[in-house]
């Protein structure tokens, strides 16, 4: 049986448990009888999907898939869009009981000969893991048969949450896709970077890459949203990684740094001062004074034009009071788009946050005050709400429902998200969308009825 | 591996919108592109939610319980609860039992449940575990308190879907609660299936009370996943089927499922184990159905159909002729469940809509009798209806074939956008549009609402594409 996934990918230098205790535990996982939250599939998928011109074949029954593709905003710009696709195997009773690897592999040889794509991932699923299938054997194969790129990804739902998932995806890139292909010398510049861990969730990285392009930095690959596999192939011959979803990928960009020497730093392009510092880091890390003055001119002209446009929002919104219940790297770099906007951030959730993440909390954390919320159920959230007298609610789809039945109005963070908050455009969309929202008349009409 | 051109992916395209592809397509068995079904444990999470103070516990992997809430969360646009036991790889070789005592001890409190409804995913299926030690254990080592019940399914998602999975879930409940007395009572039980449809249960209960008929509707989630909103957030929401209630519903007169599919195995139970009379109508799609449904209803309790809803009637047969000559002729591809398309099909094949392609993931080859019955019934013999397929074989039919509009699921959005065709989105899972969960298509009403979107869409089209010349204020 195939039941373990690698276990080098439970051991994070960056998570309190590996701290704490010495054993090798997989990040937390979920507790049997409260609610729960994404397995392993769930953030493989989401890591990986976003590739638009490769196949994505889920082994499993039909469901693991059925319920989820097609679910998340990441959009793309270009020919082939295979991500619209859910494919899976979609194993029945008799396969379960004869096996199915025949299945998978005529299912993916169909799919390539019609839809012709660069690559193909297979994702596994608790089942053919217990019944022990053998995917790595499968892509194998079908990488010679097909001469594409056939990569498996151990994501089966037992091992563990999004997170784990996440990472999971990150080890099968770096084993099978990173480094594979070289880059067209006429597309590296002086100042070559890759983002890790950029979904671009309803356009967020168009707006990254603009602002990047404006400070003439070039974006090599992006790692994943609206990416291809030959650039994520080549990605390994950029000067500098930016991780930009630090619990998730930051294991990959060190895995790309022990091997291609690639330095890596974490930013967030949340709000006006994160995409500020991003782009400082980023320029700093390249050590050219030429580069360094012409980013420090950017932002100086930058930050008058954004403090211009969020002037009327941030007039309205000055200390409102904000419950931030989101997932790693948002969990910290919210608080700074939002301290931007000048409100006041009263907690915000840890659940799948790692000790950097804390301490990046406590950076933004002026007064020491902001409550870290550890268990969002979501009897605690509403209780917190009430008792902290937050005016708002910023977090995702599952407590969306939760929070509009309290009267409390709510802004969706998460990947479902309706807007793109990122870069220096994203910060206005989001002060207009709070704004919005705590404006909203309809709150007052069922307050007034009560 | 040269870049696809422009030209290339054109060229791709195109073939995949012929007749060879098709071919081609419908050969294919070892692969899903682009699924239109969910898997069994989520109906059962569906059917729990119907049931006072209940809470839907999953024993297996945590990862579907999350795509479960998401959902359904989506859909109604409601908060979801729902609970799993998270087994892991330990789980896998030792079992899940462990698993499931702390999640009853954790779930208790924390939430604290009238009832558990336990189903389970694919995991614990296949390394076997066996739901009844498990409870009786929990009991008898004290994890689980003698009263609160724990109906428990087997819901694994390799075989059937999730109508599946809601039966399987309701006859474990029934058969748990129910408790056999001598006396019989006037009411009628009435169970909507897997029904997504808020509206379409709302709009049976306000006819039945017109009726003067006492009834019980067994897993009623009508309201609490459609609850007003007061400011307070409860985890169980009113108006849910007591579990009283449920214990006694073996006792009443007589249960009319409105789905058939969706309760095959719970109406069994119901006419063998307690000896009710027990039956399935044709889901009340449509003029015919509709009628068959009442005259059921009437039968059965001997209470006359009143003017009323007579009245009703005449109106809605009056919105047909007022509007047929906009659907009769126009081709539809329809496809989600199958007895929301069986009774689909009855309504558009009154109103002279020729029902193309009536294409069910979930469907069988009964299903495929019922529907292939009702197009010879009316003469269409250009109808064609497909079992076990999947979207991406609906994309080679309306390729090929065209059609005049989608009805179905939001998944069909992606189809419809490539055919070129409008897309009335009905059925479950509704994420692209709101309210829609909120009218009922059931019954006179739904047969107004029907042909309010199917018509009005088919004119505001004529509407944007008409030149100077043909826009008119007439239409």
């Amino acid at each position: 049986m195939q039941l373990k996934v690698k276990e080098e990918l439970f051991d994070e230098p960056t998570c309190e448990h590996n701290i704490q205790k010495k054993e090798k535990k997989a990040c937390k996982t979920a507790v049997p009888g409260s609610s729960t939250g994404g397995c392993a599939l769930d953030g493989a998928y989401i890591v990986l999907s976003p590739i638009r011109d490769a196949l994505h074949v889920v082994h499993g029954p039909i469901n693991c898939l059925g319920n989820s593709y097609n679910q998340r905003t990441s959009e793309s710009k270009g020919n082939e869009t295979f991500y619209m696709y859910g494919m899976t195997s979609s194993i029945n009773e008799n396969d379960l009981i004869f096996g199915s690897e025949d299945k998978l592999k005529k299912g993916i040889v169909y799919a390539v000969n019609k839809f012709n794509p660069k690559g193909v991932f297979i994702y596994n699923t608790c089942v053919p893991a217990l019944t022990g299938e053998d995917i790595g054997g499968v892509a194998r194969e079908l990488t010679e048969k097909l001469n594409i790129p056939v990569v498996p990804v151990q994501s089966q739902g037992f091992s563990g949450g999004k997170n784990l998932g996440n990472k999971i995806a990150g080890d099968a890139l770096f084993e099978y896709v990173i480094g594979k292909k070289e880059p067209n010398i006429d597309i590296l510049t002086d100042y070559n970077i890759n983002l890790i861990g950029e979904y671009n969730i309803k356009g967020e990285l168009f707006l990254i890459k603009k602002a990047l392009s404006d400070n003439g930095i070039n974006l090599l690959s992006n790692i994943t949203g609206n990416a291809t596999m030959e650039e994520i192939m080549y990605s390994h011959k950029a000067g500098l990684n930016v991780v930009v979803c630090s619990k998730a990928l930051v294991y990959l960009a060190r895995k790309m740094e022990e091997k291609y020497g690639i330095p890596f730093i974490e930013e967030s392009f949340f709000g006006l001062s994160s995409t500020n510092n991003a782009m400082l880091h980023i320029a700093e890390s390249f050590k050219d004074a030429k580069l360094i003055e012409k980013v420090k001119k950017n932002i100086e002209s930058k930050t008058k034009i954004i403090r211009k446009e969020i002037e009327p929002y941030k007039k309205f919104l000055t200390g409102k009071r904000v419950l931030l219940y989101t997932g790693g790297v948002k969990s910290w770099s919210l608080i700074s788009a939002l301290n931007d906007l000048g409100m006041k951030v009263i907690a915000t959730g840890v659940k799948k946050s790692t000790e950097e993440d804390k301490n990046r909390i406590k950076e933004f954390d002026a007064n020491g005050n902001i409550i870290m919320l550890d268990n969002g159920n979501p009897v605690n959230l509403i209780k917190m709400i009430k008792d902290e007298q937050a005016d708002i609610l910023l977090a995702g789809g599952r407590n969306q429902y939760t929070a509009i039945k309290s009267l409390i109005p709510f802004l969706d963070v998460n990947q479902e998200r309706s807007n793109s908050y990122t870069s220096y455009e994203g910060i206005v969309h989001l002060g207009r969308q709070i704004y919005l929202e705590l404006n909203s008349p309809v709150y007052d009409v069922i307050r007034k009825a009560n | 591996m040269a870049k696809m051109t422009k030209e290339e992916v054109r060229q791709t395209k195109d073939w995949m919108k012929t007749e060879e592809y098709k071919e081609l397509n419908f050969k294919r068995k070892s692969i899903v592109i682009n699924p239109e079904r969910a898997c069994q444990p989520l109906g059962a999470v569906l059917c729990s939610a119907g049931f006072e103070g209940t809470m839907p516990f999953v024993h297996g992997s945590h990862g579907c319980v999350a795509y479960y809430r998401n959902n359904l969360s989506r859909h109604f646009r409601e908060p979801i609860a729902a609970v799993s036991t998270s087994l892991t790889e330990d789980g896998a070789v030792f079992g899940g039992q462990a698993n499931g005592f702390e999640g009853f001890k954790n779930c208790l409190n924390l939430y604290k449940p009238k009832m558990f409804a336990i189903s389970t995913t694919c995991m614990t299926e296949v390394i076997g575990d066996d739901l009844g030690a498990i409870v009786n254990n929990a009991r008898a080592k004290g994890f689980l308190p003698e009263d609160v019940p724990a109906p428990y399914a087997n819901t694994p998602s390799f075989v059937g879907s999730h109508i599946d999975g809601y039966d399987n879930m309701l006859a474990a409940i029934i058969d748990t609660l129910g408790v056999k007395s001598e006396s019989v009572s006037d009411a009628i039980n009435i169970i909507p299936g897997f029904d997504t449809t808020t509206g379409n249960i709302n709009e049976i209960k306000r006819l039945l009370t017109i009726m003067k008929v006492p009834y019980l509707v067994i897993a009623d989630y009508s309201n609490t996943l459609d609850s007003p909103l007061n400011g307070e957030y409860k985890l169980y929401n009113e108006g849910a089927t007591t579990l009283e209630d449920t214990k006694n519903c073996v006792n009443n007169k007589a249960t009319i499922a409105l789905q058939k599919f969706s309760t095959k195995k719970t109406i069994a139970l119901l006419a063998d184990k307690f000896k009710q009379e027990a039956k399935a109508v044709k889901s009340p799609v449509g003029i015919k159905f509709t009628d068959e449904f009442l005259m059921a209803v009437s039968e059965i309790t001997g209470k006359e159909i009143p003017k009323e809803i007579e009245d009703e009637r005449g109106r809605a047969v009056d919105s047909m002729t007022d509007a047929q000559q906009y659907i009769h002729g126009k081709k539809f591809a329809i496809f989600g469940d199958p007895d929301i398309l069986t009774g689909l099909t009855s309504y558009l094949l009154e109103m002279g809509g020729i029902p193309k392609y009536v294409l069910c993931s979930n469907g069988n080859e009964e299903f495929k009798n019922d529907v292939e019955a009702l197009l010879k019934e009316y003469g269409c013999d250009e109808g064609e209806v497909y079992i076990d397929k999947d979207l991406w074989h609906l994309h080679s039919l309306v390729m090929t074939g065209p059609v005049d509009m989608l009805i179905g699921p939001s998944h069909g959005k992606f189809v419809a956008r490539e055919a070129g065709v409008p897309h009335i989105r009905l059925g479950y899972p509704i994420f692209d549009r709101v309210n829609i969960h909120r009218y009922p298509f059931y019954a006179y009403s739904g047969v107004i609402n029907l042909t309010t979107w199917i018509v009005n869409k088919f004119i505001e089209i004529v509407d944007e594409t008409s030149d100077d010349a043909h826009f008119e204020l007439l239409r």
